[in-house]
């Protein structure tokens, strides 16, 4: 209990760290640092439709947190949460063109299931060669983003083209209205309680089923796991399934809710801040969930910040930033003590 | 416990000294010291008259000492020559190359060694036995005058331990001293001027002439007398046969199962063995010359490419490891750091693993944490670990309350086969006699048990029968009373 506490103030210490870092950086550059942070309050909170916003942007990274989550929980660094995110979206936005004239319910339904099954897909690839070959799973779920952010230029740039379109950014048609689960705010009902859902099963499955303690276990020690006879292949693959999964339903809900169509490298980071977003919440879902929170409403507040003052957003971004430095600086740490066990026995 | 004690060796120039003892004797802990590659607490070593400064390996090397390791360390993604040139330190170097001078450069040196067919071939596409030579062949290069090999018969077949040994032979002709790490004793006979003995860190033997030695001798000073009170009270007290108390139902055979090496150790050739309900079954045997691969195949972590294996009656050699051990066998690993607990896991996960594994008692797959950490709390105080609570991490108990946690997890229910790996290897003398009543009860409960030990004593006071591993085959099997000296002989080769 102590021990997680510690964890948790560290965490929460590296937070405020990033905090200090950003606001003398702000001051040395000559920019007012309580105007700064007080327009990053109004656009995360207090403005108008700032909360809504901040809820949008929580959402996808929640989603594919969760995901990226479960891959590090079994072991596995599958940060290819871009790519099965994009893939998500790409076949949800087919099915739901391809079939304008079903019933809503029917092709949402269809498109979310196909969402699921593509952002799976898309990671089980670099999943298979992980678990049979031992392939690198970083170099391949990276490579694997840039091969979705590929497949969504060429849906967007050719079959599913807006011929209307003009500008310089390749986008698809609209979807039907009737398809859509949000207005334009991005925040309905529906959404939040899909993503409740998701949390509560992926809260479930990793700390009250027995496979989700085995998969722990796997991941820890993958050796121990091995002698006890928990099958670890199996337990890597259903990880990378999932968490694809995930991923691949983030980007449905993206393309249902507030998106409508899509864009041609759209939220282009949100699948590796994701990834901090895990590592911030401490791979626990709770904390993911705060987590993802902090970082929807940094990104709300990056949108709202020019409205506001005449402090460029890149202001906010780098705070984005120096939390992520000083997280993955934290996680390096950690892995290279857990790798740095007790010297092998000398015969 | 230190890894070396007071440890005075003098070695005459041009000779071939051979350096032996038991696991843990302390040997590659000596090859290191002389290497400069550890830094004694106390004590110097002197090369031709030169002091080498302790930790120093390029001291070490240009007082003119090479070592072969004993896991070879030429890089597996270079070529021979690129690899020769890399590693040997030999004068003339020069900062940029072409593959073809490289390899005019070391023709010479390479020439007429088997397995190598042409200097252009990567290295890790070469046999062991190439690899091998090629080691020597860089170190001589390197104008060294002493080397020092590090058990290089571990990994070779008989006939190229022999071009290895002529290889050797010929080094004292040019000069060259000679200190190689072996462990059997046919070899150190065939290739040695001198030998010397650690055992428990000290020397007991210092550079002896051979002829001055006979094998009796030296296995006695392997191996060291009976541990005091120990074996020999249970030479004169067998353990009751097995076939009386177990009624001779067999849980766990072998029928000539052969499998690749595991982790860098010989396979198994042809292994047969049983074990009985109500036995307790040894293993004896120099490590590495097949245990872990042995148990590794019993327990389902690697494959075997042929032959029977039958836990509790039933053919299990395609079974994946989970099935095996709802069959009820139960396993220590060798190393119960690393492959016994996940060490940041929490107790009482680490308690619950092979149940959630049987699924015994965790039937649904959603299960209910409060009553696993109840259940395992209950388990640990039943074996007496000592704990605070079970939520902190395995990592936080000592070496023996470790190995209680394990032996609670594996011995609480349904046992049929317990394969137990070095089960008290490291701990001190109250909790390896825990370990070892347990095995006894397990025993006694009607359980087989198979005990791969690398104590002696510990195992003629436990098995009711013994078997002796040698290059991956069981060569010789024992019955109590037993005999110290035929057992050492068996596990060292000798003929006598």
């Amino acid at each position: 209990m102590i021990e997680r506490l510690a964890r948790i103030l560290s965490t929460v210490v590296w937070v405020v760290v990033a905090f200090a870092v950003t606001a003398s950086i702000l001051w040395v550059s000559g920019y007012s640092v309580t105007e700064v942070f007080s327009g990053a309050v109004q656009g995360a909170v207090t403005a108008v439709g700032a909360f809504v916003s901040t809820i949008r942007w929580t959402i996808p990274l929640f989603l594919i947190a969760l995901g990226v989550t479960i891959g590090f929980r079994a072991g596995f660094f599958n940060i290819g949460g871009q790519g099965q995110f994009y893939v998500g979206a790409c076949a949800a936005l087919v099915v739901s063109l391809g079939w304008r004239a079903g019933p809503a319910w029917l092709v949402i339904s269809a498109g979310m299931a196909a969402a699921v099954a593509a952002g799976a897909a898309w990671s089980l690839i670099p999943g298979y060669l992980r678990v049979r070959f031992g392939t690198d799973e970083v170099l391949t779920t990276l490579m694997m983003s840039f091969i979705g952010a590929l497949v969504l230029q060429y849906l967007t740039a050719g079959p599913m083209r807006n011929p209307q379109g003009t500008g310089q950014t390749a986008a698809s048609e609209r979807i039907p209205d009737a398809f859509r689960l949000t207005g334009s705010s991005g925040v309905s009902a529906a959404v939040l309680a899909a993503a409740a859902v998701a949390a509560a099963a992926v809260w479930l499955l990793l700390e009250r089923t027995r496979f989700g303690l085995s998969m722990d276990l796997a991941g820890r020690n993958p050796t121990m796991a091995r002698w006890q006879g928990i099958n670890i292949q199996k337990v890597g693959l259903v990880s990378f399934g999932l968490a694809g999964a995930l991923a691949g339903f983030a980007g449905a809900v993206e393309l249902f809710g507030p998106a409508a169509r899509l864009i041609t490298g759209f939220s282009p980071t949100v699948g590796f801040n994701a990834v901090v977003v895990a590592l911030v919440g401490m791979l626990s879902v709770p904390g993911v969930a705060l987590s993802a929170l902090f970082f929807g409403g940094l990104q709300s507040a990056i949108l709202f910040l020019p409205i506001v003052t005449d402090v460029p957003p890149p202001a906010l971004t780098l705070l984005h930033g120096m939390v992520a430095l000083l997280v993955t600086v934290r996680l390096r740490a950690r892995r290279r003590r857990a790798s740095g066990g007790p010297e092998p026995v000398e015969t | 416990m230190r890894a070396l004690q007071d440890v005075n060796l003098d070695l005459a120039a041009g000779r071939i000294h051979a350096l032996v003892g038991q696991n843990g004797a302390g040997k590659t802990t000596l090859a290191r010291v002389l290497a400069g590659l550890q830094v004694p607490d106390r004590g110097r070593v002197w090369m031709m008259g030169r002091e080498i400064p302790g930790g120093n390996v390029r001291a070490a090397q240009e007082a003119g000492l090479a070592m072969v390791h004993q896991h070879f360390s030429l890089p597996p993604s270079f070529t021979v020559a690129e690899a020769l040139e890399l590693t040997a330190a030999r004068p003339g170097g020069r900062p940029v190359y072409r593959r073809g001078q490289l390899e005019r450069r070391w023709r010479r040196e390479v020439a007429g060694l088997d397995g190598i067919p042409s200097l252009s071939a990567r290295i890790r596409d070469l046999p062991v036995e190439a690899r091998q030579s090629l080691e020597i062949v860089r170190a001589s290069a390197s104008q060294a005058r002493v080397l020092l090999l590090d058990e290089p018969t571990a990994l070779l077949t008989p006939s190229s331990t022999e071009s290895l040994f002529e290889r050797l032979r010929q080094l004292p002709d040019d000069g060259i001293t000679v200190l190689v790490v072996l462990h059997k004793l046919r070899e150190v006979e065939e290739v040695a001027d001198t030998v010397s003995v650690l055992r428990d860190g000290r020397l007991i033997l210092d550079a002896v002439e051979m002829e001055e030695v006979g094998q009796g001798r030296l296995s006695d000073a392997i191996v060291g007398p009976a541990r005091a009170g120990g074996a020999a009270v249970f030479e004169g007290t067998a353990p009751s046969s097995s076939s009386s108390s177990g009624g001779g139902r067999v849980h766990l055979r072998l029928k000539g199962v052969s499998t690749a090496g595991f982790s860098a150790e010989v396979g198994l050739q042809e292994v047969g063995l049983h074990v009985e309900a109500g036995e307790i079954v040894g293993v004896a045997g120099v490590e590495g010359n097949g245990q872990r691969s042995l148990v590794s195949a019993i327990a389902g972590l690697s494959g075997v490419e042929q032959g029977e294996i039958h836990i509790g009656g039933e053919e299990a050699a395609a079974d994946p490891p989970a099935r095996r051990r709802r069959r009820g066998l139960r396993l220590v690993p060798f190393d119960r750091y690393t492959e016994g607990v996940s060490s940041s896991a929490p107790l009482w996960l680490n308690q619950s693993s092979l149940r959630l594994v049987q699924r015994s008692g965790v039937r649904r797959s959603v299960v209910s944490v409060r009553r696993l950490r109840a259940s395992a709390g209950q388990a640990l105080d039943r074996w007496r670990v000592r704990y605070q609570t079970v939520t902190q991490p395995a990592s936080s108990l000592s070496g023996g309350n470790l190995q209680r946690l394990i032996l609670s997890r594996e011995l609480d229910e349904g046992v049929e086969i317990l394969v137990a790996a070095q089960p008290t290897r490291g701990l001190d003398f109250a909790a390896a006699e825990f370990v070892r009543r347990a095995l006894v009860g397990m025993r006694d409960i009607g359980a087989g048990v198979l005990l791969v030990s690398s104590d002696l004593d510990e195992l003629f006071e436990m098995s009711d029968r013994l078997l002796v591993m040698l290059g991956g085959r069981i060569t010789a099997e024992f019955r109590p009373p037993y005999d110290r000296r035929a057992v050492g002989d068996a596990m060292t080769g000798a003929v006598r």
